[in-house]
């Protein structure tokens, strides 16, 4: 009798069962489908459910905290290395004998550089996302000093006296110089536009700091990135040195001759159609050479079929005769005979030496050995004797040691990060390489540097050729604004960066699915936004802030009328994440656009920097308004005086991403937000509402 | 009357007061690129001039001009500053304000930024902070914050946003405010008052020394806790409790109709209408071209009024201004440099 029950219940419950896994199967057949665009994507739940979650307890469960080693500085007696672990907020001690960390000491949030000073006995490491500078006493490994900076301390580099530090500051495009006396910061100069890297030439009198993101410009011009030039004497700016077509200029280094100065580089195309890609013409990369008559030679490192993309970092050899690149998307560490360099240029003509600045066919003459390395090679120092080269592989948590004779990795410091790699951790490799784009020409980061946007505007030639140029969005609560593109067609971020970003933008093969899982699981979760320090430091709105605020929030005009609600501010850009998620038509159409509306932006990364609008044509934020919105069609603003508009302006670079805030947008402006629906997007096809 | 040149006697009547002669000018003949000139700065070894045609740069006994070719927000240059702290060039033309630095431009309109108006009279760096004095008011540009703050009659004690002239000193900005006197600010407590002419009076004083002698002001100007006021109708002299008001009639000053003013420790430079005034509070000398040739007058009033004892001395001088309509002043240890319009003239401290 038992046994007979027990086997109607079996069936019952396979019935069951079975009735219920036709329409579940079915359902999430057509979830998934309709969220990769793909109908044979494997129906893996965990790769969404499970790896998506962007913080709680299953995000806890499932994700890591890696150390990312970044830049690292050597003891001047060569015992100790120092290790900025930037996703782990450490500076790491290691003991170079024996290879092993002995020391870790907790530093501000995202540290970038560590430098130390000659006498060895005191650090300065700069923390990107605390805007200061801590001092630590490295007899005792304590901070014993924090330094306030501008916004976002990145590159550093001490003064040939050791009296004064220089502090790039890369978001407020700044250089901040320390009295390091005093501890008092004692003046601050412009810099390029995101500045990051520094370097002193031998004398001590100049400074040369890199820079990112290209100089403001006339619309659809050719580009331009600053070599900031600093007189170290008199603490000013002599100079500002334009790399033409070049960007991404993270690092620098002097000969110890001063004969030759190096910087990374990277070099766009993007006034062309991503087409030319496959033209191999798209993203080449390579290192300038800054010389003292004021030339300015770029070479490239990539081959006619072999791209080594992203160079991040340079440092030179003691004797002046080889520099090192560190190509961080094709894991390499590239060698450069600066002799050859030195000879090439004597013997070229300024034509011929401008021919090879695009020139993928000269590298063997001063590229001699490549080096592998460990997963997304960054900072680097030699050793006091010369002998060694240290180079942090920040995705494997680990620091290579190469031999400076005989161009061999002889070893590798494991920092101690986790063991397991993560699904986030995975895709986050898979986003800095750049395996996965024709010939290695260049990797996610490359146009999302830190994960944000590189600032440039692109055709990916989709359509027609010229036509829909688009700005390069940022990647900032990415999980949390769908759908994607200007045009909002992409529903997720695995349809925006499945097969369809391999036809127009990698131009190879797409990602295999097990690559797409890990890549969007760190697009989803893995990205996060620095801070706004500079506009909005704790959450308090200054005066003018305030004034913009209720500008925004605003319902009618100066004289009564009331505004329709499709007009205004909130309307569209409701917060938390400051969009509403729907397409909108605000009168911003190009004669080359399609004739369509545009999904509406978040906000929350507008204190980044320009440019601004679906195509980047303004400049600035005040330009929206005063040069491509006085219709009224990009909201109300026609009624508004210039101090007004300066305040609405001031409000909207304080936005900040949701998770800084301790304010509740919902509850305060209740009966306004109450009204507005933010687009709930659909999870299979056929619910489509939009 | 004294005889030509005589630089021993002016020196001697002249007390403490900084002489300048053996003057030199320079036009469009020696390198400039416009003869009529706004302003003039001393910027260390070299002085930087303001033209209607651009900006002229004199190092090294050569002229270097730049104009919106070289990305100078327009050919108009007004008015310029120095920042002490960075070393950097602050421009104000007639179509934005220009920051030179390194060598390169970049322009501050009212389109792509929170920048008031575009025709900037008058600017001025106090530390981090930039000062501007616009046709549409007058501008504060935080350059650590990257923020823009307007002050004109509907948050600031204005008649109307139009403002001539800014100068800061001792944690406070003062904006010379057309129609609206003088207006004071304090950058720590975030508050203005206004200094107005007391009589109200447009064409006449009616009692001296009582406040700003016009409510059209021309140019503010502060050094050595003293605050100088330039109008079309006089000039003043405050020290924080006491107003002077100066007029061409009795006292040293060359005209009533002041175009610039500048500050440089205890000496005050009035740019007027027919030639340049310098005063320390109890000397004035004056500087003006002869009208039929290049040699001119000093003239010397030892006291900050005429009166009966007080007489104003005349000395001829074999070199003098390029043209008596002065624009732009400004002077060290060494030198002096003044814009008019035709010409700029440099003149040498006599020791």
């Amino acid at each position: 009798m038992m046994k007979k029950k027990k086997i109607i219940w079996v069936v019952v419950v396979l019935v069951v069962a079975g009735l219920l896994f036709i329409p579940f199967h079915r359902f999430a057949r057509e979830h998934v489908n309709y969220m990769t665009a793909t109908t044979d994507h494997p129906l893996k739940c965990t790769s969404c459910h499970l790896h998506m979650a962007d913080r709680g307890p299953v995000y806890d469960l499932v994700n890591k905290t890696y150390i990312s080693p970044y830049n690292l500085a050597v003891s001047p007696d060569g015992s100790r290395l120092y290790v900025v672990g930037q996703e782990a907020n450490v500076l790491l001690v290691v003991d170079v004998a024996d290879g092993k960390v002995i020391d870790k000491i907790p530093v501000g949030k995202r540290p970038h550089t560590v430098v130390v000073t000659q006498d060895g006995k005191n650090a300065y490491v700069s923390n990107q996302w605390d805007d200061n500078v801590y001092h630590i006493d490295l007899t005792t490994l304590r901070i014993t000093d924090t330094l306030p900076t501008g916004n976002g301390p990145a590159g550093m580099v001490l003064s040939k006296d050791g009296k004064y530090l220089y502090v790039v500051d890369s978001y407020s495009n700044e250089v901040s110089i320390f009295d390091l006396i005093t501890g008092q910061e004692k003046r601050r100069l412009l810099a390029g536009v995101n500045p990051t890297g520094a370097a002193i030439s031998p004398s001590g009198k100049w400074i040369y700091v890199t820079s990112r993101r290209v100089l403001p410009r006339p619309y659809r011009q050719p580009l331009s990135t600053e070599v900031t030039v600093i007189d170290a004497v008199h603490q000013r700016v002599k100079e500002r040195k334009k790399i033409r077509d070049a960007y991404l200029m993270e690092n620098a280094a002097f000969t110890p001759q001063g004969d030759l100065a190096l910087i990374t580089l990277t070099r766009p195309k993007n006034l062309i159609p991503s087409i030319q890609v496959e033209e191999g013409f798209m993203m080449t990369h390579g290192f300038g050479v800054l010389l003292p008559d004021g030339r300015i030679i770029q070479l490239l490192t990539d081959e006619p079929n072999a791209y080594y993309s992203n160079p991040f970092d340079v440092v030179i050899s003691r004797d002046g005769k080889k520099a090192f690149i560190s190509s961080a998307a094709v894991d390499m560490i590239q060698v450069i005979d600066l002799d050859s360099v030195r000879a090439l240029i004597a013997r070229s003509t300024p034509e011929e030496l401008q021919l090879y600045a695009n020139h993928r066919g000269i590298s063997n003459r001063y590229v001699i050995r490549r080096i592998p390395v460990g997963s997304d090679p960054q900072g680097m120092i030699i050793s006091p004797d010369g002998k060694y080269l240290y180079v942090t592989e920040k995705l494997d948590d680990k620091v290579a040691i190469i031999n400076v004779n005989t161009l061999l990795k002889e070893g590798q410091i494991d920092l101690g990060g986790p063991r397991k790699i993560t699904m986030a951790r995975k895709g986050r490799r898979i986003f800095n390489h750049a395996g996965g784009t024709f010939q290695n020409q260049y990797s996610c980061y490359t146009c999302h540097p830190d994960a944000n946007e590189d600032g440039l505007i692109y055709n990916m030639a989709g359509v027609g050729m010229g036509r829909n140029v688009t700005n390069t969005m940022s990647l900032y609560n990415i999980g949390k604004t769908r759908p994607y593109k200007w045009n909002g067609h992409n529903q997720s971020v695995y349809k925006q960066d499945g097969y369809r970003f391999s036809t127009y933008l990698t131009r190879t093969e797409p990602f295999n699915y097990d690559d797409l899982d890990a890549l969007v699981a760190y697009i989803i979760t893995g990205i996060h936004n620095p801070p706004n320090l500079r506009y909005n430091p704790d959450g308090e709105l200054t005066a003018a802030q305030k004034r913009g605020e209720k500008i925004f929030f605003r319902t009618h005009t100066k004289d009564g009328r009331e505004i329709p609600l499709k007009d205004r501010c909130y309307t569209c850009h409701p917060p938390p994440y400051f969009t509403n998620r729907q397409l909108e038509d605000v009168g911003t159409l190009a004669e080359t656009d399609d004739s369509i509306p545009f999904d509406t932006p978040d906000l929350a990364d507008l204190f980044l920097g320009a440019p601004y609008m679906h195509d980047g044509r303004a400049a600035t934020l005040e330009e929206i308004w005063t040069k491509y919105g006085s219709e009224d069609r990009h909201g109300i603003v026609s009624d508004m005086t210039k101090d007004e508009l300066n305040d609405m302006v001031e409000f909207l670079k304080s936005i900040r991403d949701p998770r800084y805030y301790t304010r509740d947008y919902s509850e305060e402006y209740k009966p306004l937000l109450e009204h507005i629906k933010i687009y709930d997007p659909p999870i299979v096809e056929h619910k489509k509402q939009h | 009357m004294y005889g030509a040149t005589d630089y021993d006697a002016i020196k001697k009547a002249a007390g403490d007061m900084p002489v300048y002669g053996h003057w030199k000018s320079f036009t469009t003949e020696n390198g400039l690129p416009a003869d009529k000139a706004y302003c003039v700065r001393i910027d260390g070894d070299r002085v930087l001039v303001g033209t209607n045609h651009g900006l002229a740069v004199y190092e090294d006994g050569k002229w270097t001009n730049y104009t919106t070719k070289d990305g100078l927000g327009h050919n108009g240059v007004l008015a310029i500053d120095v920042s002490q702290l960075t070393g950097d060039v602050w421009l104000g033309t007639l179509g934005g304000l220009t920051r030179w630095s390194g060598g390169s431009f970049y322009t501050f309109t009212q389109l792509n930024s929170g920048m008031p108006n575009d025709v900037i009279y008058s600017v001025i760096c106090d530390g981090k902070d930039v000062w501007v004095a616009t046709g549409g008011g007058a501008g504060h540009y935080d350059t650590y914050k990257d923020q823009w703050e307007i002050y004109m009659e509907r948050n600031a004690p204005m008649h109307e946003p139009w403002t001539y002239g800014v100068c800061a000193g001792d944690g406070k900005i003062w904006i010379a405010a057309w129609g609206g006197g003088v207006i004071e600010y304090n950058t720590k407590t975030k508050k203005f008052r206004d200094y107005t002419d007391p009589d109200e009076q447009m064409e006449l004083d009616v009692f001296p020394d009582d406040g700003v002698v016009h409510d059209i002001t021309t140019g503010v100007s502060y050094a050595d806790g003293i605050l100088w006021v330039a109008t079309y109708f006089g000039v003043n002299r405050y020290d924080g409790v006491h107003w002077k008001t100066y007029f061409d009639k009795d006292s040293g000053l060359l005209s009533n109709f002041n175009n610039f003013n500048r500050a440089v420790g205890p000496v005050v430079y009035f740019c007027t209408d027919k030639g340049l005034s310098t005063f320390n509070g109890k000397t004035w000398i004056s500087y003006q071209r002869n009208e039929n040739n290049t040699g001119g007058k000093v003239l010397i009033t030892n006291g900050p009024k005429l009166t009966d004892r007080v007489k104003t001395t005349s000395y001829n001088v074999h070199t003098s201004l390029s043209h008596n309509f002065v624009l732009g002043v400004d002077a060290n240890e060494k030198e002096i440099w003044i814009a008019t319009s035709h010409g700029v003239s440099r003149g040498e401290r006599i020791k």
